[in-house]
């Protein structure tokens, strides 16, 4: 990893396109403004990590053997709940 | 081409549906191959079956299915990666996966990182949408009534057996 010291308002680039700058820093947190093309997506490292938890889960309800047949009845339920409201 | 599930047993696939994820799924980067099977025409519920492993196996939905009003944005970035370059929507497929929970009311799509696949050119991604702020746990009991008699034939899939 490489591991740069900046101060408020300094800014980092990322190749020709990309800006990252220091905004400010309160306590614990630090804002921080990034400048991109619409082509590059910028997320937030915690929503990948949900993303690939709930895969993991989603995966192992798939592994258990008694999901197949679950299927139709939990489409059965989810019909009939529906048809019960309106 | 023959593979051997742990779910459907040995079944036989032809090459020409297997879709390539290049980036894999998020935590399952390592197997690119997929193909899509329908178990019970009854449901709306399709698997989204590893090709490389044979244990893995996700349910899913097309994602339209789970909230009628669905408007992903695709990035840029991943319209490219999937080779995407007609504007219209006939060679695109959007899924959802779902976890699947002893109980169907707790059931849920994620609609914050829809499988979307080129069906042409049998390419997918797991997208992560930046906009919208969809759910990665949608419940399904919202929208039940309007997966009905809805059909998508895009991606032939394979009947498991």
């Amino acid at each position: 990893m490489l591991i740069l010291t900046r101060k408020l308002g300094e800014t980092i680039r990322i190749g020709n396109t990309i800006r990252v700058t220091v905004l400010e820093a309160k306590g614990k947190q630090i804002r921080i403004g990034i400048e991109a093309p619409p082509e590059v997506t910028v997320h937030r490292e915690e929503v990948y990590q949900v993303i690939r938890e709930q895969n993991i889960l989603a995966a192992q309800a798939g592994r258990d053997s008694t999901v197949g047949e679950s299927l139709s009845h939990i489409w059965k339920r989810l019909k009939n709940a529906k048809e019960e409201v309106e | 081409m023959k593979i051997a599930t742990t779910r459907f047993g040995d079944i036989s696939i032809d090459e020409s549906r297997i879709v390539e994820m290049r980036e894999g799924m998020l935590g399952f980067e390592h197997l690119k191959r997929y193909v899509l099977l329908t178990q019970e025409k009854e449901t709306p519920f399709l698997w989204f079956q590893s090709v490389d492993d044979g244990s893995l196996a996700f349910v899913v939905i097309h994602a339209f299915m789970a909230m009628p009003d669905y408007e992903p944005i695709i990035p840029d970035e991943d319209v490219k990666l999937l080779e995407i370059t007609s504007t219209g929507p006939e060679d695109i497929v959007v899924l959802s996966v779902v976890t699947i929970r002893s109980d169907p009311f707790k059931v849920t799509a994620n609609l914050r990182a829809p499988i979307v696949i080129n069906a042409k050119k049998r390419l997918a991604k797991q997208v992560v949408l930046a906009e919208g702020d969809y759910p990665v746990q949608h419940p399904l009991t919202e929208n039940a009534t309007n997966i009905e008699g809805k059909k998508d034939d895009k991606i032939p899939s394979v009947p498991a057996p």
